[in-house]
């Protein structure tokens, strides 16, 4: 029997004093309303997230006391009731791919998703799963779509089948073909053979484009249509001013995260657990359907790090002396978990981070202005220069060691992985190595990946 | 028995390695290149040699390979980092430059890997995934103009525009050749298998293309005089197949020998090592435009999205090819880990259903593992096939 995590009622006082979140809509939770969420209707209706056994990777952080993390925790948890109430308004809800700047979908109306948060989504349309049920639910979705398309997809392909089964209603399917993934532009393409037949559209992401003024033309031609299909779904006249608004927020988010991220490496000691760090990239690049929201949440974040930065606090769960662990290669990591038991703390990832390092001008043209930043993003780059890129993270993080990290079916990145892993290990001197992930998504059969991380930071230690 | 011109194609192969070292000593220069949309018109008219890389079928460079990219690669991009990393194929030895194309993004990837581990020259031209879109012809022909910049630093000389007419006046005689070619293969008693017209294809991926051509009239004439125009009726009982699906580059005949062994004949293909870079190439005028746009619009490979069923060219030039060679069943061949090709599959083979046309799929690599296995598939496809025709000539 897995133990159940809960919230120390004894916090609650000093919780509902911190600050409640707005939304993009005008509308708010108190904070009061976000603990009876996390310590009541959370656990009712979602038990398996508060899972505590160490090989669920979705396990929400044991460090209580960073409130941040709760409230993360309870974007994460309400994004189902948000998408739906969101749907049902005719906000379009979008799959798109992982680590793309999300600016022109909000600022048009709609409510972009990566496949993660897609199929995430779709196992939480049935309430009331412990882990295991809601792992199987997860593995049959997914398995749904490895019969209609093929074994050899990733993990992504879970979120077409959730889409193509109808168990969420999504509107547009319409994601940039960034670099990190070849299986993006088959398996959109796999809709045209199926029943719901949603409508798709594809932002090409030109390679190998520096300097090349036309790939910035043929992008920002995209992000025009683009803004246009969504606009017609959403009903919402998009004008440019919308959209150099939007970037305005979502700059303050990657803004925040850059220089949260930068107190955190900055600090003695570990000043967050793991789990609550890879929270930071994740809030201001994917912001969880709602950027006003996330933004928000990121301001207290900074704060809490700061005092804590200013005590010496360490983050719960973080062990004496870690060893410090990046991460790069495809839209996967390890279970923060593992990595904590075997005595390292995870100090960074370039996917999201990637994302979160380029800011997007507001004044000029901001079709072009997007166009430039998402054409510039390190994580996209020809693999010699995102290596070197990643390299100067690792030595700006002070990692002791890199894991490039692909999940089965990702084989744009495995191409690369030995490659990235040789560069940085060049360029920086620290230790590297490469592993893949088949088991992602699932809470069993771990110890493949769980031994190659272990062992890789006992090497380390 | 061969025709006279086959073994002449043969030997002109087997002396083409030595040329090319011997035209390198004498200052020429020779570019390698690797995927779909290279338009060799550029690079001949600017008097460099093309040669068309990259074989398959050996599993022990398949190994070697596997040192650099991953064994989640295909083992056709496997194979050819092992090439590379050997340094014994005497096209490799002999390219000055690699140039690449960004169709199949795998295939792209091993232009970094060649290049930051061997060393070697390399040349991307970037394709664009919305090639159907006004944008996207617009780039794919900004993205040549580069590319043929590149190209004429590399190669000394300007692009000169009467040089170009003539390099795509012998290109459209190569491809019409081998049309050509096809059609009589495809006839009821051909003196030209299938296999034979492939290996020809291939021969012109090393050949000095104004030989090549001529050896292609030379080919077609005789066979003409041997058995006048081509016709196509499909009246003898033949189990006729057509190949699709992942690339079957030379050397790579796992897949063509069990066909053959089992008593299928092969009529056609439809690959982007065989026939179809040959179709629908329409160069409108003499200049990288006109080429570029030729190029986009011709039929797309399967690497490259597209996101309406009606009306995929890719499908209708699979469909057009089973009509014109009369053929009854396709068997199309899936690399593992070759997604352009293995995720459109299951579709493939719903659309073909829907015209009465069977489609068996044979997911596979090099190693010799599985043949028993497709053998057996294989096998029991083309016994479907000739015990339909039984049945059809008994009504």
């Amino acid at each position: 029997m897995s133990r159940q995590f809960s919230y120390p009622e004894e916090l609650k006082s000093e919780f509902i004093e911190t600050d409640s979140i707005n939304f993009k809509d005008g509308t708010s939770v108190s904070t009061s309303e976000i603990w009876k969420f996390m310590t009541d209707e959370g656990p009712r209706r979602f038990p398996f997230a508060f899972d505590s056994s160490a090989n669920h990777i979705g396990r929400l952080s044991e460090d209580v006391e960073f409130f941040s993390g709760i409230k993360r925790g309870y974007l994460t948890l309400s994004l189902r009731d948000r998408l739906l109430k969101a749907h049902e308004k005719g906000v379009p809800i979008i799959l798109i791919q992982g680590g793309q700047s999300m600016d022109p979908y909000y600022a048009a109306g709609g409510i972009p998703l990566r496949p993660g948060f897609v199929s995430m989504w779709a196992r939480d349309m049935k309430e009331g799963l412990n882990l295991r049920e809601a792992d199987r639910r997860g593995v049959e979705i997914l398995e749904s779509g490895r019969k209609t398309i093929s074994i050899e997809a990733c993990n992504q392909v879970a979120a077409h089948a959730a889409i193509d089964d109808g168990i969420v209603p999504v509107d547009l399917i319409a994601p940039y073909l960034c670099l990190r993934c070849s299986d993006m532009a088959y398996l959109v393409e796999s809709h045209r053979n199926k029943k719901g037949n949603v409508p798709r559209y594809l932002v090409d992401y030109p390679i190998d484009q520096k300097n090349k003024e036309w790939a910035v033309d043929y992008m920002a031609t995209m992000l025009r249509t683009l803004t246009k299909k969504i606009s017609d779904i959403s009903g919402k006249e998009t004008t440019d001013k919308d959209i150099r608004e939007e970037i305005k927020v979502e700059n303050k988010g990657r803004q925040l995260a850059r220089e949260l991220t930068e107190i955190w490496w900055s600090a003695k000691l570990p000043p967050t657990n793991s789990t609550d760090f890879y929270g930071v990239p994740f809030l201001a690049n994917d912001f969880v359907g709602d950027p006003v929201a996330t933004v928000g949440v990121l301001e207290g974040t900074k704060k809490e790090v700061k005092e804590r930065v200013k005590h010496s606090v360490k983050g719960t769960g973080v062990a004496e002396d870690p060893k410090r662990l990046y991460v790069c290669g495809s839209c996967v990591g390890p279970n923060p978990n593992h990595v904590e038991k075997a005595g390292a703390v995870l100090v960074g990832r370039d996917d999201n981070w990637s994302t979160v390092s380029t800011d997007v001008k507001v004044s000029g043209d901001p079709y072009e202005n997007l166009a430039k930043a998402i054409l510039s993003f390190p994580y996209e780059q020809p693999t010699e220069k995102r290596a070197e890129w990643t390299a100067e993270q690792v030595k700006k993080s002070r990692a002791d060691g890199l894991i490039f990290m692909y999940q089965w079916g990702c084989n744009y990145q495995t191409s690369v992985a030995r490659m990235m892993a040789d560069i940085i290990k060049e360029q920086t001197g620290v230790p590297t190595t490469f592993i893949e992930v088949g088991e992602l998504g699932r809470m069993e059969a771990l110890e493949q990946s769980e031994n190659r991380v272990e062992a890789f930071i006992e090497m380390l230690r | 028995m061969a025709l006279d011109t086959l073994k002449k194609i043969e030997e002109a192969v087997k002396e083409r390695p030595q040329e090319l070292a011997e035209a390198r000593k004498n200052g020429a220069k020779v570019v390698g290149w690797f995927n779909y949309n290279i338009p060799e018109e550029i690079i001949h008219a600017l008097g460099l040699i093309p040669i068309r890389l990259g074989i398959g079928g050996d599993d022990r460079l398949v190994e070697i390979g596997a040192r650099y990219i991953s064994t989640k690669n295909c083992v056709f991009t496997r194979e050819i980092v092992g090439l590379f990393a050997e340094n014994q194929d005497p096209y490799i030895k002999n390219s000055d430059l690699v140039a690449v194309d960004a169709t199949c993004l795998q295939t792209y990837r091993v232009a970094e890997l060649i290049k930051y581990y061997f060393k070697v020259n390399t040349l991307i031209l970037g394709v664009p995934r919305n090639f159907y879109l006004p944008e996207g012809q617009e780039y794919f022909w900004k993205e040549l103009e580069s590319f043929t910049q590149k190209l004429e630093e590399f190669a000394g000389n300007k692009l000169d525009k009467n040089k170009l007419a003539e390099s795509i006046k012998l290109y459209n005689g190569i491809r019409k050749a081998l049309k050509d070619l096809y059609k009589y293969q495809a006839t009821d008693s051909p003196s030209i298998k299938w296999r034979e017209v492939f290996d020809a294809v291939h021969a012109g991926f090393y050949l000095d293309r104004d030989k090549y051509l001529s050896l292609l009239q030379e080919l077609l004439k005789e066979l003409k005089e041997e058995h006048g125009e081509p016709v196509i009726k499909n009246l003898n009982g033949d189990a006729r197949i057509l190949l699709s699906g992942s690339i079957i580059p030379p050397k790579d005949t796992k897949l063509i020998d069990i066909i053959e062994q089992v008593g299928g004949r092969i009529v056609g293909d439809e690959l982007w090592s065989g026939l179809n870079p040959s179709l629908n190439v329409n160069i409108k005028e003499p200049s990288v435009k006109g080429i570029a746009d030729a190029y986009i619009n011709r039929v797309p490979h399967a690497a490259l999205p597209y996101l309406d069923l009606e009306t995929d060219g890719r499908l209708k030039n699979l469909k057009q090819l089973i009509k014109d060679y009369k053929a009854q069943g396709v068997i199309y061949h899936t690399l593992r880990y070759c997604d352009p090709f293995t995720f459109k599959a299951g579709e493939t083979k719903d659309v073909l259903k829907n015209e009465g046309v069977p489609l068996l799929e044979i997911h596979t690599e090099y190693a010799g593992s599985d043949v028993e296995a497709i053998r057996t598939r294989a096998e029991a496809f083309v016994e479907l096939i000739k015990n339909k025709n039984i049945l059809e000539a008994t009504l």
